[in-house]
């Protein structure tokens, strides 16, 4: 755990307030950090600037950037690049506020958290309050690492957050895509069947409760490579063909019949025996997470913002996140026992 | 139609679906590429091998983990593959959660979740849970490893298919006390009229969520200046504005925050969004400056 840095420093305003701050990531990815290898030898990989014709080596200061035009080539130097930047490119100008609920959370793209500096205390606890009071999101747009981003700023776990936000044409609609039709109705009792077992797996959002389990099972692969051991044999769950209908019944009846790794079968056994599909599931992942509901960890996760969609041009998308449940049927499916 | 990243299996119990993920973005950035500054000479780039200096094409290319004491291990894509052989190729669902619990800094990257291949058995079962996920109105929680990580995903009925979004672990969100720039504590609450002067504000600035109505002007203004120095051969660069003064004192920031309201109340329409609006927006500047 490093102390976190802060990324920019910049002013947030709306109306005439201004608020001097600082910007935080809001994540720490627990991505394992691999290094470019050479497969027979492990040796490093260099990445060498060379020119496409002559094959000579470019110095890295030698390198400016070029657009193509019409076959025609555009240099352009940093500086004149960054002059796509715009005239403010220390403010994040909120240009007006929606209802928090209206965005599809699709838009949401990367979560920094916003920090005060230079006496802004006071204003940045003011905005902070109205924000989580309104149910707003401040829409606004500011520059980071030369690129200016359309942002919300939203309450996040007691703190201001700033969410940068993808623009409406990066998002891949289902009229670009190739897909066979799905006009084969499923049955009447496929569609019961497979209700019921939604239900069966109806359960809350707890965060805490899942953990990343690969991470582990790749350092164990290392250890074993490093030994110089084999790594364990891939298991293939069987393939499931058949028929839709057997498999969803068979499915309500007990479970899946699940084959497990030597390791997880260790920690899983004092599981191994029930029907209930939501712990089975977790003692499978080799976590005691069963247990953990008691104390559950400190997380961003307080502000509950409504991600239904708005009324806008997206119709199809916000149609799917409008819809509510018509009851929450979760009494059935708690963790029992944990 | 974008290509899919991954092909697999579905699983709903058991019921198992084959699948691909085709990504939900795409990206729309100005794309340059580098040449040498003198003569315009693309620069391509070259791997090699840091002892010998010998090009390695990209197949002889594995991912190396060291270790402490310096010791390299190479690892494939099989190996990877064989930590959990099951999560790489399947998404197991585990449960059933209310879309609205979640918050949306769980979500990471959106995908489409699509039927692989056109038979009548797997459509039909892709059909299945397409209706079923869309009646329930409610988000899917499993599980997939991608390029050697492994998300929590959310899979949702949209437009008549599904959906897949890659979410972030609670524990790769970083709260807000690891921070110390961020305002803690009771001292310095603000006051009841501020606030309500700020939602009232908030109140007046209020428009509708519509996606399609912001433009990527960083975009425009790139491709305008582009344009530029290939008729002129130069760009003009602008002056950067100063940054705004902000109000310290508590009684600066409810004068701001009242005179900003009057604003909003007598001449509304000017919260403009097409570019960042700059004329409105100096003018709220210099109107109110503190010492």
């Amino acid at each position: 755990m490093t102390a976190a840095r802060s990324l920019w420093n910049g002013t947030i305003t709306f109306g005439s307030v201004a608020i001097p701050v600082k910007l935080f990531s809001a994540i720490t990815p627990h991505t394992l950090r691999f290094r470019e290898v050479r497969a027979t030898d492990g040796v490093r990989i260099e990445h060498k600037r060379i020119g496409a014709e002559s094959g000579d080596e470019i110095a890295y200061a030698d390198i400016e950037k070029a657009y193509d035009e019409d076959g025609e080539q555009v240099l352009l130097t940093k500086e004149e690049i960054a002059a796509a930047e715009g005239t403010h490119p220390k403010v994040v100008a909120i240009e007006h506020f929606v209802q928090a609920d209206e965005i599809d959370p699709v838009f949401y793209d990367k979560p920094y958290l916003v920090g005060v500096r230079d006496g802004g205390d006071h204003a940045y606890r003011v905005l902070l309050a109205a924000l989580e009071q309104s149910g707003k999101v401040g829409i606004g747009r500011f520059v980071l690492r030369s690129r200016e981003n359309l942002v919300a700023v939203r309450p996040l776990g007691g703190a201001l957050g700033l969410q940068t936000m993808r623009f409406d044409d990066e998002l891949v609609e289902k009229d670009d895509l190739e897909v066979p039709t799905l006009n084969k109705k499923p049955g009447d009792r496929e569609v019961k069947m497979a209700g019921k077992l939604v239900e069966m797996l109806q359960d809350d959002w707890t965060p805490e409760d899942h953990e990343d389990t690969y991470r582990e099972a790749v350092m164990d692969l290392i250890e074993r490579k490093r030994k110089g051991q084999k790594p364990r044999k891939a298991e293939r769950r069987p393939e499931e063909g058949g028929d839709l209908a057997d498999a969803l019944e068979a499915s309500l009846a007990g479970g899946r019949p699940k084959r497990r790794t030597v390791a997880e079968r260790k920690k899983a056994t004092k599981d191994s025996s029930s029907a209930k599909a939501s712990s089975a599931k977790k003692a499978e992942s080799g976590e005691a997470a069963p247990k953990k509901k008691a104390a559950p960890k400190k997380k961003p996760s307080a502000t509950k913002a409504k991600p239904e969609s708005s009324a806008s041009k997206r119709t199809s998308r916000k149609a799917a996140a409008k819809k509510k449940p018509a009851a929450k049927k979760k009494t059935t499916t708690k963790k029992a026992g944990s | 139609m974008a290509r899919s990243l991954w092909t697999g299996s579905l699983s709903f119990g058991l019921v198992n679906v084959p699948v691909q993920l085709v990504s939900a973005v795409r990206d729309q950035d100005v794309r340059f590429h580098q040449v040498h500054k003198d003569t315009g000479e693309r620069v391509q780039t070259m791997r090699v091998a840091s002892t010998d200096g010998e090009e390695v094409a990209w197949e002889d290319i594995a991912k190396g983990w060291e270790t402490d004491d310096g010791e390299m291990v190479v690892l494939t894509d099989e190996d990877f593959e064989a930590a959990q052989p099951e999560k790489t190729r399947t998404v197991d669902i585990d449960l059933f959660v209310d879309l609205q619990d979640i918050d949306p800094v769980y979500f990471d990257h959106p995908y489409w979740l699509l039927p692989a291949g056109d038979g009548a058995g797997p459509v039909r079962a892709y059909r299945l849970l397409v209706d079923v996920m869309g009646s329930a109105g409610q988000v899917a929680i499993g599980r997939i490893v991608l390029r050697a990580k492994e998300y929590l995903v959310a899979l949702r009925e949209q437009d008549g298919l599904l959906s897949l979004t890659t979410m972030r672990f609670a524990d790769e969100l970083r709260s807000p006390d690891e921070i110390d720039a961020i305002p803690q504590g009771a001292t310095g609450r603000p006051s009841r009229r501020e606030v309500d002067d700020a939602v009232a504000l908030i109140g007046e600035l209020t428009d509708e969520f519509r996606p399609a109505r912001y433009d990527d002007c960083h975009r425009v203004r790139l491709l305008k200046l582009i344009d530029e120095k290939r008729r002129s051969g130069k760009v003009q660069i602008p002056e950067p504005e100063p940054e705004p003064v902000a109000q310290k004192a508590p009684k600066d920031l409810m004068a701001a925050l009242e005179e900003s309201l009057a604003k909003a109340r007598g001449g509304k329409g000017s919260g403009g969004t097409g570019s960042g609006g700059s004329g409105t927006s100096k003018r709220k500047r210099s109107a109110k400056s503190t010492a």
